[in-house]
């Protein structure tokens, strides 16, 4: 197997954007990536476009977002893996890389959200588990999900509200310091405590918002990402693996067990452990979820996530520094760009480019956690700076 | 954020329903016991397996032959929510309680909790399931507290 660099990155602002459609809100990504690697579009021989779809007018992302971008004859598929789609289309260019079938291939993750009602949106989403068994006569949503495991997690553990509060609090702060950030503006605990709820326990400042936007990644092999770049991230590892659609069908509602086993095998993809982590984004798109990857991921014991918030461990300069872009809570989701956008920052992360929010680098190592649903798909992925 | 807001979009001219005729002629009877009244799930005549959500082929063995066995009808509560922001073909709904209870036998079943007020929903509270009716006709069940014994 071909080892696999990112050489190019590419990111849209996050946000509800009205100027633009879903190809031209693609194209902002795959032009930055495309300039940041310093090629010529015809070597791109293979393009996976992650994409939810749905909740904007067209049905065929890769083609549409190919067609705008002038990306012709190429290899193509759009992937879909919920809200770890991004993740999925950096495996499959990956692999296309490292198999030898590419040189060079194209990782774009986009999604338009805001096209339709916020009502319809939440439908959309709700949908995203067993239709027939949660849906149809219940209702479920996106976040009554996750409230499911924290109201079993804080029944278990010594975790309060306050503490799921810390997590927007850090998330918002750093989302502050980035400019393609939905939310730009520091909250505080009471202002968390005191949102609407939308599926107790967890109230609006728990939630990542509905977010259109877009990121690319361009991937090469060795000769290639040595003659763009001196400084090529490269992929070291991606371990992924799913649990049950119907949430009634799992072990228990206090971590993921589809992360723990995409982490383990990642790690052992890539010969490291979490120890040496640097620096990591972690799939918040609530605040119970970061708190449960930290220990999914063996950032720290399980039940031991609330107080890592606490200690400021995951904050610059504690233990391992998480989502300094502002997470999926700050910087907002695009479903199928969340993915992708998490490998643009952990790449600006190893590169040195992170600016006033830059993580110490000590072992060169970063992490992408990336889940899909409510556990339903996991994806991580780790990348270093080093050979 | 306004500003982006007041860009010129054009409304499309077509807009689209989608209802789904949901084959279930392979476990029919699941919903025709719970018409009923009775509340049934899929055991596997090969090895035994027990399935809820009822499913003709076996996930353990594969096995398509299957017999119909009644689940008790006391769960345990294992954990609930209290979804106040509802989806669009929800919004006429009351907020609700979503539970998922624990039967002895390690099954468990995700499902409405009525009869309670959220402040007295407790996990590891004793419930039971009923089976109610859609205004449309369908069956359906839901969890309500065990009355004391
Ligand atoms: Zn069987």
């Amino acid at each position: 197997m071909n080892r696999v660099a990112i050489v190019g990155a590419g990111h849209s602002k996050f946000g509800k954007r009205k100027d633009v459609n879903v190809a031209e809100l693609a194209f902002e990504s795959i032009k930055q990536a495309v300039t940041d690697a310093g090629i010529e579009r015809k070597e791109i021989k293979n393009v996976v476009v992650g994409s939810a779809g749905g909740w904007y007018e067209e049905a065929l992302p890769a083609v549409i977002v190919n067609e705008y971008a002038g990306l012709r004859s190429v290899g193509t598929m759009r992937v879909e893996a919920a809200c770890a789609s991004g993740s999925a289309a950096v495996k499959a260019a990956h692999d296309s890389v490292a198999t030898g079938e590419s040189d060079v291939a194209l990782a774009v993750g986009v999604e338009k959200m805001t096209e339709v009602d916020t009502m319809t949106s939440v439908e959309l989403i709700g949908r995203a588990g067993s239709y027939m068994w949660e849906f149809e006569n219940y209702g479920m949503t996106f976040p009554a999900y996750y409230a499911l495991y924290a109201v079993s997690y804080m029944n278990r553990f010594n975790t309060t509200e306050e503490d799921m509060a810390r997590v927007a609090v850090k998330a918002h702060h750093y989302g502050s310091l980035n400019p393609n950030a939905q939310f730009q503006k520091e909250i505080t605990v009471e202002k968390v405590l005191s949102s609407q709820v939308v599926a107790w326990p967890l109230k609006l400042y728990d939630a990542c918002p509905l977010t259109d936007g877009s990121a690319a990644v361009v991937l090469a092999n060795e000769e290639v990402a040595k003659r763009l770049t001196d400084t090529p991230v490269w992929i070291k590892g991606i371990g992924y693996s799913s649990d049950s659609a119907n949430l009634s069908k799992r072990d228990d509602y206090v971590g993921l067990r589809a992360s723990v086993e995409a982490g383990r095998r990642a790690y052992q993809a890539a010969k490291v452990t979490p120890r040496e982590v640097d620096v990591a984004t972690c799939h918040d798109c609530f605040t119970i979820a970061e708190i449960m990857a930290y220990e999914d991921l063996g950032f720290c014991e399980k039940g031991e996530g609330a107080k890592l918030v606490r200690e400021g461990q995951t904050e610059i300069g504690g233990r391992i520094p998480v989502n300094l872009d502002g997470g999926l809570k700050a910087k907002g989701h695009p479903i199928g760009a969340t993915g992708v956008s998490m490998m643009v920052e952990i790449t600006k992360q190893l590169r040195g480019e992170g600016g006033s929010r830059q993580a110490p680098i000590r072992n060169g190592i970063g992490l992408v956690h990336n889940v899909g649903g409510t556990g339903h798909y996991a994806y991580v992925t780790i990348l270093s700076r080093g050979a | 954020m306004t500003r982006e807001e007041e860009q010129p979009t054009l409304r499309s001219r077509r807009s689209l329903t989608l209802r789904f005729d949901i084959p279930i002629s392979r476990t029919h009877e699941f919903w025709d016991a719970l018409g009923k009244g009775r509340f049934v799930t899929t055991r596997c005549s090969a090895c035994g397996n027990e399935s809820f959500p009822p499913q003709a082929d076996c996930p353990r063995c594969m096995s398509d032959r299957f017999e119909w066995v009644d689940l008790e009808r006391e769960a345990r509560l294992v954990t609930y929510t209290y979804v106040q922001v509802t989806p669009a073909s929800f919004v006429n709904d009351e907020p609700y309680i979503i539970a998922i209870g624990e039967f002895a036998n390690g099954i468990k079943v995700l499902a409405w909790l009525e009869g309670v007020p959220v402040e007295k929903a407790k996990v590891g509270m004793k419930l039971t399931v009923e089976a109610r009716r859609s205004s449309e006709g369908n069956p359906y069940y839901v969890f309500v507290p065990s009355l004391p014994s």
